[in-house]
């Protein structure tokens, strides 16, 4: 970009930033509609059961209950890409946790008493918890009605008969002759446990359902418009009858990106007659009832040449998706055409296994299965490079994708892609790559260096778009209204520059009005992928310059000039050669009134789209096409200090270098990836759920289940921003969202082989893993 | 001055969000783990989940919503916008809370005393480093802070020099760590 | 709202211990309120009426005498004791243990009593407590008595304390002169957690007797037999420590931590305690 950039690259602070710290903003818990009830939940003791029968009579004999309902109540078929799920469990329960009935009442007591007073018979069944049993022969199966599930076809296929929820296979080259033909081989086996997202604010819902079927929602949700898709599809409505508003969201991260507690919203609203109805989330309900990002099983074989040129890469997946596919199978197939790595790879066969079990359900989780599949793929990288005796980077740098290279989906690696290599130099500069480390802090710990690569595409329909309207006010400063939900990540501050930058405003004067709104703001797809700032800034772009088109038009007719000779900046259009005969945007706004009265234009409101472009289906086979709009590759290095006593690591500095294209916004950049890296830093060091041997959940709260705190940090965090810009990126950026999450685990993974000659396999690496794998001095098995 | 009747087993965050309708005060976990309820009790920081709104009779209750004056934010809460302390928000009301409660009691608080006081109070977003430098920033506010500017005219990372987000990041944590064993 | 019981906040003792003694169902004592309440949440207690003690003046004493003993009420935060420079300098140990738990919030209301009264088997105030040889007033409307501390400990969650019975004070004694004491907890991370395993000691280098004392490694806190330092060397006075330890704890595994690390670990952190409280001791 040569063009000088006045308000896009600056760190603008958050304008929402106010009403959040002053307790102004409201998120879904804060709104109160008149008549609003209440509603809890009651949810399976067992992660397998019938349900035998159900005594209502008690709880509806609570004082202030309104509706009370059960899965046999509804038959209501739900699912984003394959319809398994029920809004409440019916016949059968799938996973401990799995809501089974909901009351709403007057008040969250009495919902809860009512909850507690009705009583279910079960009968158990066998339960499979592991996905690798599932998928054995004879298996119990969490699904037996799975042929009958409407479904995205093709582009999911799954397996009825089996608990194979779907199949995604890549087969480029001859991957297994050339394995067996290779001079040096390895073969690896991990393991990532479920975690949750633990968003600050846990899922909640408020909907009221209104005459003819109509139904009006607020939720905590990062895509309004599935929302309204997903109910008119399940409700059987058209869409206009569903109206979703979106208030602020107290965190996202995946969780929030599907249907979370809407449908059950709904149908409490209707049960009650029409009023309103909060369901909410307790933080135990959100561990054990909402969704989880999906466990991860894999094995990864890699052929190399003596002198290290990668010749051929297999990997399986098999991926714990819980009982319900839900994003779950998306997380297979992307992780499956991202699931060899960054690398120039000619030989590769990747097969990703979505497989059902009776636990929690999987769904899209920051990362979308990046960071699990290159947890395997990253740590093999370097057990690979040890077998060869080379240097990890050095190892990396000899089969980083460069331009000319094809990706495993037969995609063309090109200098818009961006530049791999550089962020591994980058971040191997910062941390001393090669150096050894200072000695450590005391005689029983021991330091170690680790690297990683990153890399990921937005994971989305081929067909994918959004939209953006933006109207002048009065004033002559400009609204934007878009779909696409900031739930921490900045985005629409980052809308708000671009439209400054185009518009030729102020940054002051440029508004983006917060809630979402379904019947107001224009359409969506979700936010997820980190496509919002690259998707939504084209569509503010192409907007904003919609705008400038009528803003041009009626000065040019108020000036009695051609429109070509208008210019537009400072807030005022003016023709380039005479600049005192401009005319303030704020007289144009609104239409364009002459001296005399006359008058012309009106109303200006320019609307932006944009759709995904070039994108292919991904051949069932061969997994060839093309499936991403760009990529974002990173990397990270880090040093750190093993108490090998104690089996506690420290993290003493990670560098994570990731190539944005462009930074639209330092300061918001920055913070996606200090909270990336921490977020990462919790999957690497903490978090797991734990099961007992009925599949039921140990650790549902934040007594047993840890999230980094502030204590938890690394003593030094280094963020590097690469700017090789993204052809058809915003000013040439790429999306950053997920990024700096990814390949934290597997870069702490490489420092500890590193510094104790240990290879781990399995996460967390808690300080009991790491202490106990000390103890034993031999490779970690999967359990 | 509230003056109300409440049943003994409501708790302060019930009282304060329910039938006060202060509802800057977030519900987090219930448990007084997560720490977003924090509220100032007779100046000290609990998390409201976990006291009885009974408890409180006689007391003196602080919220976020007291934390600006006559609409004009607090030097605090102008350090959390403009050092990017802010994503989704939600922990942000606790955070401030903390963050007043260690700032009344110690108004030139170390970094290990700021982690101390603040590592109560969960954030899933942020990855806490620009939240611990916000607090410092507001023990020490640089000059044009504390003029009646506008809150967000200036960021405060873009009044340094250097060209790396390193080393505005340098600058915000005033020294280069502000985690245990850091140094000066 | 958390549950249905009646609330009272007496102002003296004998208004209290009549409450819980005339009380028609299950009472409890609110201090805190840091356990309990969760526990009432959770629906792992139900009490009739919660009788809060932090009006009660004779229950917010926090006195270091010239001596150095102490006396910490039951309605006294944990805060209050950390901030207290007179009992950091006579019990660096007691300070450190209080440091350890929670969060600032959760110690604004969450007291040493307290903990020591929900009889967690990790209770972070017993260790060292229990090396320090604290004594646990206890009052009701019958009398006054004073429990040795290792007399409190019954079983998982389970106290010697009649339900009428109120905990009022802890006192530790008059420590010896130069006395030393450590806590040590190993944690799942550095944020606040519940303790994995912990450990206490107090060495008195004039007597050159060393107290041990060990958390969430059996279903109550353990004080070990006092161990004679003597000339033993340091090294030999470690092994005797982690023998001890090792024979006494009975550690479980559950979701924290497995038996085996705990067995792992535990040792790792005696051994450190026992080297810090001798080096300083001058101990050959």
């Amino acid at each position: 970009m040569t063009r000088e950039l006045r308000v896009v690259g600056t760190s603008v602070p958050r304008d929402d930033a106010i009403d959040k710290v002053t307790g102004a903003a409201r998120y879904t818990t804060d709104l109160a509609l008149p008549g609003m009830l209440h509603a809890a939940i009651l949810t399976s003791p067992h992660a397998s059961a019938r349900i035998v029968r159900v005594d209502l009579t008690d709880a509806r004999s609570v004082p202030g209950v309104r509706a009370v309902l059960v899965g046999s109540d509804l038959d209501v078929r739900l699912g984003l890409y394959l319809r398994d799920k029920r809004i409440l469990a019916r016949d059968v329960v799938r996973y401990q946790g799995e809501p089974v009935a909901a009351v709403a009442a007057d008040t969250l007591d009495a919902a809860r008493e009512a909850c507690r007073r009705i009583r279910v018979e079960y009968e158990e069944l066998p339960a499979v918890l592991d996905p690798r049993d599932a998928m054995a022969v004879g298996a119990p199966l969490v699904h037996p009605d799975l042929a009958g599930y409407d479904h995205m076809r093709g582009v999911f296929f799954p397996k009825p008969g089996t608990n194979v929820a779907h199949h995604q296979k890549i087969r480029k080259g001859d991957a297994p002759a050339s394995l067996a033909a290779a001079d040096v081989r390895l073969e690896a086996s991990f393991y990532n446990p479920p975690v949750q997202h633990v968003p600050m604010e846990t899922h909640a819902s408020i909907a009221q359902a209104l005459p003819e079927g109509r139904v009006e929602i607020w939720t905590s949700s990062q895509s309004p418009y599935t929302v309204r898709h997903l109910l008119s599809v399940c409700l059987g409505l058209p869409h206009a009858a569903i109206r979703v508003h979106v208030p602020y969201v107290g965190g996202g991260f995946g969780g929030k990106a599907g249907l979370g507690l809407e449908p059950l919203a709904t149908v409490l609203s209707r049960a009650a007659g029409g009023r309103p109805v909060l369901v909410s989330a307790t933080r135990e309900e959100e561990f054990n009832t909402m969704p989880s990002r999906p466990g991860l099983h894999s094995t990864i074989k890699i052929g190399s040449t003596l002198d290290g040129r990668i010749t051929a890469l297999e990997a399986t997946y098999v991926w714990d998706a819980g009982a319900y596919a839900d994003y779950g199978v998306n997380v297979g197939r992307a992780a499956a055409y991202s699931g060899a790595g960054p690398y120039a790879i000619d030989h590769c066969s990747i097969d990703s296994y979505v497989v059902y079990t009776n636990k929690v359900y999987g769904t899209a989780y920051r990362g979308f299965g990046h960071l699990e599949v290159l947890w395997g793929i990253e740590r093999a990288m370097d057990q690979m490079a040890h077998k060869l005796g080379l240097d990890p980077a050095e190892f990396r740098r000899r089969n980083l994708l460069k331009e000319g290279d094809t990706t495993i989906t037969g995609e063309l690696f090109t200098a818009g892609h961006g530049k791999p290599v550089e962020c591994l130099d980058a971040v191997a500069k910062v941390i001393g790559w090669g150096r050894p480390s200072d000695a450590p802090s005391a005689p029983h710990k021991v330091r170690g260096k680790g690297i990683a690569m990153l890399h990921k595409a937005p994971a989305m329909p081929t067909y994918t778009s959004c939209a953006a309207v933006i109207k002048l006010d009065e004033d002559g400063a400009a609204d934007v209204l878009v779909s696409g939900v900031d739930y921490g990540q900045g985005t629409y501050t980052v809308l708000r520059q671009i439209a400054a930058e185009e518009l030729g405003l102020p940054i002051g004067k440029v508004h983006l009005t917060w809630e979402c709104d379904t019947a107001l703001t224009p359409y969506d797809w979700q936010t997820v992928a980190s496509r919002f700032s690259y998707m939504g800034g084209n569509a503010v772009i192409e907007a904003a310059a919609d705008c400038l088109r009528q803003l041009t038009a009626v000065a040019a007719q108020a000036l009695g000039v051609a429109s070509e000779t208008i210019v537009c900046e400072d807030e005022k259009a003016f023709p380039a050669a005479e600049p005192g005969r401009a005319i303030a945007y704020k007289d144009l706004a609104l239409g364009y009134t002459f001296p005399n009265g006359n008058a012309i234009g009106g109303p200006i409101i320019g609307h932006g789209r944009f759709i995904a472009t070039g994108l292919t289906h991904l051949d069932p086979e061969t997994g060839q096409g093309r499936p991403a709009q760009f990529w974002t590759y990173g990397a990270h290095a880090v040093e750190i200090e093993v108490d090998t006593e104690t089996g506690e690591i420290e993290i003493l500095h990670i560098a994570t270098a990731v190539d944005a294209g462009k930074v639209l916004n330092p300061l918001s950049c920055t913070g996606q990836v200090i909270g990336g890296v921490v977020q990462g830093l919790g999957s690497t060091l903490h978090e797991g759920f734990q099961f007992d041997g009925k599949g039921r959940l140990l650790n549902p709260s934040f007594v047993d289940y840890k999230i980094p705190t502030a204590k938890d940090l690394p003593r030094r965090m280094t963020p590097i921003f690469l700017e090789n810009p993204q052809p058809g990126g915003p000013y040439g950026a790429r999306g950053v969202a997920e990024h700096p999450m990814i390949s934290v685990p597997s870069a702490i993974g490489n420092a500890l082989a590193d510094a104790l000659g240990i290879d781990y396999a399995v996460l967390p690496l808690s300080p009991e893993r790491v202490l106990l794998g000390i103890q034993s001095r031999e490779r970690e098995k999967t359990p | 001055m509230e003056a109300a009747s409440v049943p003994s087993g409501l708790t302060l965050l019930e009282f304060l969000r329910d039938r006060l309708y202060l509802t800057g005060t977030k519900e987090g976990c219930g448990i007084g783990e997560c720490g977003a309820c924090t509220v100032l009790f007779d100046g000290k920081p609990v998390t409201a989940c976990l006291v009885l709104a009974v408890e409180a009779d006689g007391c003196t209750v602080e919220t976020v919503e007291g934390e600006a004056t006559d609409g004009q934010l607090s030097v605090l809460q102008r350090a959390f916008v403009e050092t990017g302390a802010i994503q989704c928000g939600f922990c942000t009301p606790g955070m401030i809370m903390s963050a007043r409660g260690l700032l009344r009691r110690n108004s030139n608080p170390s970094d290990d005393q700021i982690v101390e006081a603040m590592a109560g109070n969960l954030c899933r977003c942020t990855g806490y480093e620009a939240i611990l430098a916000a607090v410092r920033v507001a023990s020490r506010p640089p000059a044009e802070m504390l003029t009646g500017e506008a809150v967000g005219s200036q960021p405060v990372a873009e009044t340094l020099t250097g060209e790396t987000g390193t080393e505005r990041r340098r600058f915000l944590r005033g020294a280069e760590s502000t985690r245990k064993g850091g140094r000066r | 709202m958390l549950g249905r019981f009646d609330y009272q906040r007496p102002s003296t003792l004998p208004e209290a211990g009549r409450l819980l003694a005339e009380s028609d169902g299950p009472a409890a004592i609110l201090a805190g309120g840091t356990d309990l309440l969760v526990d009432i949440r959770g629906r792992r207690h139900d009490p009739r009426i919660l009788v809060d003690i932090k009006r009660i003046d004779a229950l917010r004493r926090l006195d270091v005498d010239p001596a150095g003993a102490l006396t910490i009420g039951a309605a006294v935060p944990l805060n209050e004791i950390i901030e207290r420079a007179a009992i950091r300098q006579a019990c660096p140990g007691l300070v450190q243990a209080a440091e350890s738990i929670a969060t600032y919030q959760l110690r604004n209301r969450a007291t040493a009593v307290g903990n020591l009264c929900n009889a967690s088997p990790a209770a972070d105030m017993a260790p060292v407590l229990l090396a320090l040889g604290a004594d646990l007033i206890v009052w009701s409307l019958r009398g006054e008595r004073t429990m040795p501390l290792s007399s409190l400990f019954v079983g998982v969650k389970k106290t010697a304390l009649a339900p009428d019975e109120i905990a009022t004070e802890l006192r530790v004694p008059v420590p010896e002169p130069g006395l030393r004491s450590r806590f040590l907890k190993q944690q799942r991370l550095r944020g606040h957690d519940l303790a994995v395993v912990s450990a206490a000691g107090a060495y008195a280098p004039t007597t050159g007797v060393l107290r041990l004392a060990v958390g969430s490694c059996a279903p109550t806190p353990l004080l070990l037999e006092p161990i004679e330092v003597g000339r033993s060397s340091k090294a030999a006075v470690e092994e005797e420590a982690v023998r001890a330890v090792q024979a006494a704890m009975r550690p479980i595994s559950d979701t924290r931590a497995s038996a085996d690390y705990r067995r792992a670990v535990l040792p790792v952190l005696v051994r450190r305690l026992v080297a810090d409280l001798l080096a300083e001791g001058g101990a050959p």
